[in-house]
Parts: C-alpha cells; structure tokens; sequence
C-alpha cells in the first residue's frame, strides 16, 4: 500500500540529460581564482608554458548532478504512500459513523471522504451514503439511494458528528432495501467503538462487496468523560478509554460559566485499566461556580461534562445561642454542625440578620429558643421565598419555644434510659418513601437517649419525616410557601443522642441541604424546555429544530438522542442537565470484524506529496555549489573558513567532553577520605558558596597545622545525596537559599552521622542582614536551614553557654567571631546525653568560612567586618576550638576539676 | 601600526647610536658620548701637552700634580640627522595566508621601532619626502606616527630624489619590486649627496614562493596589469629564480654604493630585522 509514484512520471525522461551536464561541466572549467599578487610584473612573460584547462573538480561535478536529478525528480511530483483505489467498478457504498466517537477525528474521516468521493466522481461511479447515527427521530435511517458521486460530496461537506450513539442495528436494517448490481465496493469510516449489534452489521456490509472498513489507530480513540455522582465531600470523576494499553495521561479541565478554568488535574490510566477515577475537592466556591468539565484536547460531548444545580454546594448558616464553646468544643452543637456540613456546604455562622443578609439555603438553628423582632420578619420571607429553616431541639428549647415550628411541642422532653425510666434508648425507624431520606440504611448504633415530644395532631403524622421505632415523631417538617420548616427533636450535639457522631447525620444534613430551592424548584410536574444543547463536538448552543421538551418526571430515565440531545433543559434559573455520559459504564474497541475485510487506519497512509522537499534539497544543494564556487575562486577568504572549521571542531570535541562528568567511584572517595584526616563540606550546587567553603578549610586547615597537632589533608567536598559522611570528624554545612531538600535517604544518612558521633557546623553566613535568632523574622538561609532540619532528628538547642567546651578546647573564647559577628551560635542542649555530651550540632550565621578562607599565598580573600585582624584571629581560634572539639569532644570538659587536683598535689 | 607595539619592539634593544665619521656643519650637539675625543661636556681623558695645544686648554690643576703639562679633553657628543622611507604604496598591503601581518603593517611597525631607537640615542630623525628639518625627542616620534597613518597606503613606492645634507643618512625600507632603474637612479642620487644608507628589503612568504595552484588570475596592485595562469604550480621554480635574481641584483646595487643591505620576511619576527638594521647602523663605528 505504500510506495512511491509519481504525478508526472514523463518529467523523468529529463534524467536523460545528466549525462550530457556532465559532459558540459567536464568541458566548461570553473572561474579562475582572482589574486592579487604584487610582484606580478616578475609574472608576466611566465605565463605561457604550460597552459592546460582546468578541470572540475569531481565532488564539484557530483554535486552538481545531484542538483539537476533532485530537480528533476521533484518536477516529476514524487507521491509518497498515495491513496490505493477502490478494487471494483460498481456502485460504491459509503457507510460513515457520525456518531460521537467519531468527533474526535473528525477532520481525518472528512479527509478519507472527500478523497474516496473524487476517486469515485473520476470512475464515474454511482455512490450510496449511509450514516449510521439516527438524524432526527422521527426518520428512521436512511440509507439513501444511488447518487452521484459530486452530489454526495456535498452532501458530506455538511456532514457532521452527532452528540448521541450510533444505532447499528437501524444501519443494518436501512441496508435491507438496498438493490445493487455489479461490483460494489463498501467503504466503512468506523469510529471503532463497540456496540451491541457491530459484529452483524459489519457481516451485512461484508456481504454486499468489496469491505474496507477504516479505523482510528487503536492508540487514538475517544475517551469518555462521566459525570461524577452528586453527593457530600470530594467528586469522584470516572474516565473510560476503550483499549487497556499502555500508560496514559488525559487533562481534565473544570471551568465555570464564562469559561474561566477553576481546576485541572491529570486523569492516569495504569497500564493494562480501562477506567481511571480522579477526585475533583474544591472549595465551595469554586464547586459552585463549576459549570462544565471536559477532556483537553479531545473534541465530542463524550469528553463534555455539564453541572447543574446538583452538585454545587449550598451555603449554610449556624445560628447557635450558646455560640462555639472554646473550653468545651466537644459540647457545642456548633461543632458537630461544623464538622457535618464542612463536606457537605459552604457554612457561616453568626447572627440570624448577618446570615440572610447573603444568599442562604439552609439556616441551621441549634437550641435556639425563639426568633423575634425583625430577625422574625427576615427568617419568615426567606422561608416562603424557598429557604429551609432546620432548627434542633435541645435544653433551652425544652423550656419553650415559639411557633416557629412545624408541629406543636410538649414542653419538657423526654428521656429513654435514665434512672426514673424503664426504656432502653431508642433506635430509629426505617425511612418512609416518601420522605427526602428515602434509601439511607440507618446504622445498628444509633441511639436516642432525649428527644421532645409533639403534641398529637391530625396532620403529624403527615409532617413526620423520620420517627423511632415506637413511633414517636424525631423529625418532623412542614412546607411553608416555597420552603421548608424542619425540626429534629433532639440536639445537634451528643447531649441527647448519638445520632451528630454517626454517618448517618452527614447523609441526612445533605438530604436536607438538597431540599433547598434550586433542586426541588417545580419538579413534580411539567415539561423541561430544551435551553442550550450541546453539538457533536461538545460546543454548547441553541437548542436544535429536532430536540423536543423532556417531562420533568421522566427527565432522570431519558438517554439522549436526536429528540434530546446532551445539554441543559428547563428555565434558565433552575436548568437541569442531560449529559451523554450519564448511563455509560465501558466502553470496548470494537474487536471482531469479518475476515474478508481490509483494514486501513485513518491518516497513517496518507498521500504524501514529495515536490516541496526535493524542490528544498536542490535548493539548499545550489546554496552549497554557491559557496564552493566562491571558495575555489577565492572569494572567502582561507582564513575564515579556517575560523568556521576550527570552531565546528571545537564545537564537536568540547561536547563530549562537557559530556563526561568526573564521577568518583566509591571506593576513591573512601581511600581519599580515610587515609589522611579530613574535614568536609556539603556541596551546595552554588559554585561560589562551594568555592568558599574549600578554601576556608583550607585556610583553617593552615592554621591547625601551624598551631596544633591536627595537620588536615584538603578539605572534601561531599554530595550529600550520594556520598558517604561516616568519614569525616567534621563537615561544614552553608546553607545557601537555593539548597535542594535532602531526599529521605539522604536524612536516614545524616541522621546515623550525627547520631554516630560526627558534628556538622551549619552556617546561614547571614549575619550581616540581620538574621539574629532562628525563629524571628528568618532570612531566606535561616528558612532553607529550618526545612532542611525537618526532616532530621533534632534535639533541643540552645545558645553556646559560657562553661561550654566549645570555648576552652584549646583557647579560652568569650564568642566565636567570622567575617560577620553578633549572630548567636546554638548547640544541643543536653550535656551528658548521648555522644559523651558532645554536640553533635552547631548552627551559627557568622560566615566562618569566609573569616578562614586563606589563597595559595597564605593570604587572606575575604575582609572581616567589623572587626579587621583581630576579628579573623578570632575566628582562627574559634575554628581550632572546633577541631579540637570534633577531634577530642569532651575531654576539655575535666579542666573544670584541675584547680582541685592542683590543690590536691600541692598538698 | 601603534606607537605602543613599537615602543614594545625597541624596548628590546639599547638606544641606538649611529655613527659618524665625521663632524658635519649640520650634525647638531648630542647628549650621547661617542667614546671618543670631541666636543662635549663630559670628561673623557687627560692627554699630554702637544706642540699646537692651545693654552687655554691646558687643566692646571692636574698639571700642578706632576712634572708633565695636560691637555683635558672631553668626550665627543654628538647628534646626527637619520631620514627615514616607509614604503607605504598599495602593494605594501599584501599579506598572504603565510604570513600574520601584512608588508605595510610590518614595515611601518620596524620604521617606527627604529625611530624609537634612535630617538632614545638622542638622534635627529625625518621623514624622507616630508618637509622640515630633522628633529628629536618624543615630541619627533609623535609626528613622525601621525604623519604614517596619514599616509596610509596611498603613498609611493620609492622617496623623491631629496637633497640631503651631506654625511647624513637614509634608512629604506620598503618591498623594493619597481623597476631596478628607477631604484638605481635613487640610490646614484643619493650617493653621490655623499649620504649614508640602509636598506631593508620587507617580503611576503608568498611572494618569492608562489604558493598558488590550479587556475588563477594574477592581478597588481598598483596598475602594472594582470595575467591568467593555468598551473602556477609548474611556474614556481621559474618565478623563484627570477625573484632570486632581482633581490640579487638589488643587493649588489646597494652593496656597491656602500651601503648595507637585508631582507626580512613578513612571517618572521620583527626582532630579526629590527637587530640587522641595529647591527648596520652601529657597524659604522667599528669600521
């Protein structure tokens, strides 16, 4: 199927030519080279001995050649992997699937279209076009008649993808009528998604002709996108692909009505799966701003989700007498109100006027006792006006109440289980049908202990919404205009039951939190009007001329199609959603196909014309014979062609050689540590921190040597990540702002260094800007430094005390300067812990390194400030305290007793 | 060519003392002794009384310490007049691929160090085919590189025939590729004003040894015309011998005025020729 061709094959008898161009170039020599020579008068009268024409050169000869055929070749319009014919001479039927799988593609199955229409308009051929999505409901699909060949042409330039399935089963049906004779070829542009009567439909096609059926690549179908299930806490968004492959990754992009994006998150499907789930947890204002979600990058009302009402989150308002309890959390009703509803809704508490001041669906009033004045007026409105008010019963309430409330109280409550009462706790009935907490399965441990009693009426038993398993009413409610008054009989917090600890109150508040106006708006009765419908490319728009009102009580049972396609239905404020999506549960490549068929895969055979590349390589070949002519006439000046290949090669010789890191092996890395005693220091990836630090240990090093018996070899510098730390006495930590975090590995390591008995000198060398303590306002070091501990095992620190050994290991030192001074320096607090009592850490900000830093003529690199030399022998001696500290740890410590054994011998 | 460089160049030779024979009306008092008796302020040596002494330069004082009379005689400074000649003609811009500078640039650079040299030796320097007397100190230098840049290479192969004053001298520098007799008849010029002269003969690699190959258009660079060569290759020989015997023809011209004569060549260094033309000038003492 593939190969090469060519439009103008005749173009090639031009090759004949090369032979003669090569002959003429042979003959014709190129330009002299034009030099300027100033002793040319000795020239003249030379000239004419030997005078012999120049010849081409043969690369010069070879390219040229190549130019003329390339030339040639492009002229004769090169063809790559052009489109195979249709086998037959019959009649052509074209089957096309315009349902929503084939959105995806769509400009490919357009492509194939048009270019197996004008194959068949150039055979003359007659065409049957069969579209196997159902058009408008009320015309069964059609399978058409025999057309020419241009007319179905334009029949398919309209032609386009459907937001509804494709029915295979009417596709096959439409065939039946079909009469043709002769040798038909059927074409089949499957969207390669399964469906119930495929294999049968694709054996009619078979049967009538030639098949070919083309396919998306396997790798490249449509995914489908699924409505996540409304309901308290995070949505659970379910993605479906139709092949388990390989790992993948779709972009699932939530934005509001304006199309602002309010979330995006990456949908993984593991190898081998075929669904992937992702949680969607945003803030309530942003869920309820949430009015579509769809696949990036894939087109079709497969990958479009559309929100309603259903999943936003309503605000709620807590109006609670006693207010949250800041001694007694666990007391307040507030609390567990808080805590159920924070999944669930958007809550504010505060006063009754604060709260309706803000749109509100439900007003939550825990044991408040009566409600009056203006706030009265306000809460009654809001009720009528859709509001739900949910009121608890509890202490203050028991005492009486207003009318505020859907049945008449008998004042004083009741008790189960008490000392004066013979009743076990109650537990509650199974919810009636009829009430919004129909299907919630009631758990074994809920218990009543109190509730309030309803005075008996002839309408309670019609306002009972939850009752115990005596009968007694718990929850009872009452419509008020377009709102609800509702009132739980007992208290929101544990005070009187168990019910705020169970699941069960969180799924019941959310029931509740439904009720409000938006979800119930006028659902009993009806017709949903189609507002906005979604096109087979997942763009939202006006309704289409087919699409037909939805009864409200029917909306949750209808699929869509061409009578309701995908999208919103109702009245613009209370809009309810259709979504393809909604009844999908898998969806399956199609896999079985009569054998007789021929495959082909969209796109990836396509025509490719080669003209404009070869027309580009001669092109860039004449470019080439331009600047070799140039360079055999002399016009570039040698020079520079030398400059230009000196740095060609410079270029190839340098990378590689970037290319090769020095990575020491380990066992160089442990000789070099071990064999002579060294200190190290972390690397910081900051080259001039680096720098620094191996010259200030140097520097101390020096020092060390000269004053005392430590004689250090060079410093180390030691990657943290990878490097061993067990070596060293001493490591030298700067902490530069930019500092990676240490990955676990690395902390277990550092860790098990400390705790083994080596020191590490942190140093934020930011003293000077003003960073004094470590928990103030921090420096950006002292921030990175804090991080970087976190995940270290720290003990307590405090400031270096003045009997410490770090100030007499070998010099008496009142503080411990280094190119800055003032900061404070910590150590660990506990003396005589582990590690002898040593330190295992210092954390200081004075630079020392920079007070150190000595260059290879002994000379200081770094001025110290405030002090000048003084200031640096300080920091020597700091530095060889230090040594002398990592080196012999505690041992100073016992000078403390010396004035008393030097008593004791004098005696 | 910088001043810099030169300085740079001289800075690698002492000040250069030219010699002369003789006193001349025009030689003006130097600074420099030139180690031998003469006019000049700095003592030289005690000689005895003479018949023909003047008195008056009898030194009494060392007199009056023995028994014979002594003359005191100082040490001779003087200046002499050196002029100049920097070829600074079109042709002098060639520098081929063998060679880092081109002639001119090599040229004015040696013209330069030597003027240095011969400044610090407290000499008295022009510009042949400039007007104005010779002069000395840094001041000389500073004119003398201005007066080169404004030349450029738009100037001429050969100096005018001057009249110099005699016992004066010339130093040439140049490519020296016109025509022999128009550099004999210079030279029978100069010789016969009884001047003084070197001669430096600056070439490019490439122009004794033809490097070029396959078909080549050859071009002057001062009109002299142009020639089309097909295999400069086989010439090379012919036009080294040619080459060979126009340099030697030009040296014996030089040689037999007198004069000295050396060559120096663009891909050396200018160390080389800049101690050839030293070694010349000082020779004159010795001889």
């Amino acid at each position: 199927m593939s190969g090469l061709t060519f439009g103008a094959p005749w173009g090639l008898a031009a090759l004949v030519l090369l032979p003669v161009i090569w002959w003429l170039l042979r003959v014709l020599p190129p330009a002299p080279k034009l030099v300027r020579f100033p002793p040319v008068r000795l020239l003249f009268g030379l000239s004419g001995k030997e005078e012999t024409p120049a010849k081409t050169p043969p690369w010069l000869i070879a390219l040229r050649l190549a130019l003329a055929a390339l030339l040639i070749v492009g002229l004769a319009e090169p063809l790559l992997n052009p489109e195979t014919g249709l086998d037959g001479d019959g009649p052509l039927i074209l089957v096309v699937d315009d349902g929503w799988a084939a959105a995806r593609r769509w400009e490919r199955r357009q492509t194939a279209v048009t270019n197996i229409l004008e194959r068949a308009a150039r055979e003359d051929r007659p065409v049957v076009l069969l579209t196997t999505a159902p058009t408008a409901a009320d015309v069964a699909i059609d399978a058409g008649r025999l057309m020419r060949a241009d007319e179905v042409l334009t029949l398919t330039q309209a032609l386009e993808p459907k937001p509804w399935a494709v029915d295979r089963a009417a596709a096959a049906t439409a065939l039946d009528g079909l009469r043709v004779e002769g040798d038909v070829d059927v074409v089949w542009l499957s969207d390669g998604i399964h469906s119930p009567s495929v294999t049968a439909f694709a054996e009619r096609l078979a049967a009538l002709g030639n098949f070919q059926v083309m396919l998306d690549d396997p790798l490249d179908r449509a995914h489908v996108l699924l409505p996540p299930e409304p309901g308290p806490g995070a949505l659970n968004i379910k993605v479906l692909r139709p092949a388990a492959r390989a790992e993948e990754t779709v972009w699932l992009r939530v934005s509001d009505e304006d199309g602002a994006v309010l979330a995006r998150m990456a949908a993984t499907f593991s190898d081998g799966e075929q669904t992937t789930v992702v949680e969607l947890d945003v803030p309530a204002e942003l869920r309820n701003r949430m009015a579509r979600m769809n696949i990036e990058g894939e087109r079709g009302a497969n990958a479009v989700v559309l929100f309603d009402e259903r999943w936003r989150r309503r605000p709620v308002g807590l109006v609670s007498v006693a207010g949250i309890d800041a001694d007694q959390p666990l007391l307040s009703e507030i609390f567990y109100l808080e805590r159920a509803l924070e999944r669930i809704s958007e809550v504010r508490t505060g006063e009754v006027g604060d709260l309706l001041a803000r749109p509100l669906a439900v007003l939550v009033l825990a044991d408040v006792k009566t409600v009056v004045g203006a706030d009265r007026v306000l809460v009654e409105n809001w009720i009528s006006g859709g509001g739900v008010l949910l009121r608890f019963a509890g202490p203050r309430i028991a005492e009486g109440a207003d009318d505020l409330v859907p049945v008449r109280l008998r004042f004083g409550g009741r008790s189960f289980g008490g000392a004066l009462s013979w009743e076990e706790p109650a537990r509650l009935a199974p919810f009636a049908d009829h009430t919004p907490f129909a299907g919630l399965t009631i758990p074994d441990d809920v218990h009543i202990r109190r509730q309030m009693l309803a005075e008996p009426s002839l309408d309670l038993a019609a306002k009972t919404w939850v009752r115990l398993v005596d009968g007694t009413p718990l929850v009872t409610a009452e419509r008020r205009g377009d709102g609800w008054l509702v009132l739980v009989h007992t208290t929101a917090s544990t005070a009187w039951s168990d019910l705020a600890i169970s699941g069960l109150f969180v799924e019941m508040l959310y029931r509740l939190v439904q009720l409000s106006q938006g979800v119930t708006g006028d659902l009993e009765d009806g017709a949903l009007a189609p507002l906005q419908t979604l096109d087979g490319f997942g763009r939202l728009g006006a309704p289409t001329e087919d699409s037909r009102p939805v009864a409200a009580r029917e909306f949750g049972d209808v699929s869509p199609g061409p009578r309701h396609p995908p999208g919103y239905y109702g009245a613009q404020g209370a809009r309810q959603v259709l979504n393809l999506t909604a009844g999908f549960t898998a969806i399956e490549a199609i896999d079985k196909l009569p054998a007789t068929a021929t495959h082909r895969i969209f796109g990836e055979a396509g025509e490719a014309d080669l003209k404009p590349w070869f027309l580009i390589a001669a092109l860039m070949l004449a470019f080439g014979d331009l600047i070799a002519g140039m360079i055999l006439r002399g016009l570039v000046p040698s020079r520079a062609i030398r400059t230009a290949a000196g740095v060609a090669l410079m270029a190839m010789v340098a990378t590689p050689a970037l290319a090769q890191e020095t990575t020491t092996s380990d066992d160089g890395f442990a000789l070099a540590a071990t064999l002579e005693s060294r200190f190290g220091f972390i690397m910081t990836g900051d080259s001039e921190i680096d720098g620094n630090s191996r010259d200030g240990l140097f520097g101390l090093g020096i020092v060390l040597a000269a004053r005392t018996s430590i004689e250090p070899a060079e410093p180390m510098a030691i990657d943290v990540e990878h490097d061993e730390l067990i070596f060293f006495p001493l490591i030298y930590w700067p902490i530069a702002a930019s500092q990676a975090a240490l990955s676990p590995a690395a902390a277990v390591k550092v860790n098990h260094y400390l705790k083994t008995g080596g020191i590490i000198l942190f140093d934020t060398r930011d003293c000077n800007i003003g960073a004094t303590s470590l928990s103030g306002g921090l420096s950006p070091a002292a921030r990175r430094l804090r991080t970087l501990l976190r995940g270290l095992d720290i003990p307590p620190l405090i400031q270096v005390p003045e009997d410490h050994v770090l100030t007499k290991a070998f010099y008496l030192l009142r503080d411990f300067p280094g190119r800055w001074i003032g900061g404070q320096v910590w150590v660990e607090r506990h003396e005589g812990g582990v590690n002898d009592g040593v330190s295992s850490l210092i954390i200081g900000s004075h630079d020392w390194v920079a007070a150190w830093a000595l260059d290879e003529g002994r000379r200081p690199m770094f001025a110290v400030v405030p002090g000048g030399e003084r200031q640096r022998e300080g920091a020597f001696r700091f530095g060889i305290n230090l040594a002398m500290y990592a080196m012999t740890g505690n041992y100073k410590a016992d000078q403390v007793h010396m004035p008393a054994i030097l008593d004791r011998l004098s005696q | 060519m910088s001043r810099q460089q030169a300085e740079l160049l001289a800075a690698t030779l002492p000040p250069l003392l030219v010699a002369a024979e003789r006193v001349a009306s025009i030689v003006a008092q130097g600074v420099h002794g030139r180690r031998r008796v003469g006019i000049g302020e700095t003592f030289w040596q005690y000689r005895r009384y003479q018949p023909g002494d003047e008195t008056t330069r009898v030194d009494w004082r060392q007199s009056a310490r023995s028994a014979h009379v002594f003359v005191r005689e100082n040490e001779w400074e003087a200046a002499e007049s050196v002029w100049l000649w920097c070829d600074s003609s079109p042709s002098m811009a060639y520098g081929s691929d063998m060679a880092a500078t081109d002639k001119a640039g090599r040229a004015s650079l040696l013209t330069l160090a030597l003027a240095v040299l011969l400044i610090r030796g407290g000499e008295h320097i022009g510009l042949l085919g400039e007007d104005g007397r010779p002069a000395s100190g840094a001041a000389a230098l500073g004119q003398m590189v201005a007066r080169l840049d404004r030349l450029g290479d738009t100037g001429q192969s050969l100096p005018p025939a001057e009249a110099l004053p005699r016992h004066a001298q010339v130093v040439l520098i140049s490519d020296f590729l016109s025509p022999l007799d128009h550099i004999e008849g210079l030279i029978k010029h100069y010789v016969g004003s009884g001047v003084k002269g070197h001669v430096l003969q600056v070439n490019d690699p490439a122009e004794e040894t033809l490097p070029f190959s396959g078909r080549t258009q050859f071009e002057g660079m001062e009109g002299e015309g142009e020639t089309l060569i097909g295999r400069p290759e086989s010439l090379r020989h012919d036009y080294a011998a040619r080459f060979k015997a126009h340099r030697a023809e030009l040296s014996q011209m030089v040689l037999t005025a007198g004069w000295s004569f050396s060559v120096h060549h663009t891909d050396k260094p200018a160390q080389a020729a800049l101690l050839a033309l030293y070694t010349a000038m000082s020779a004159q003492l010795r001889r």
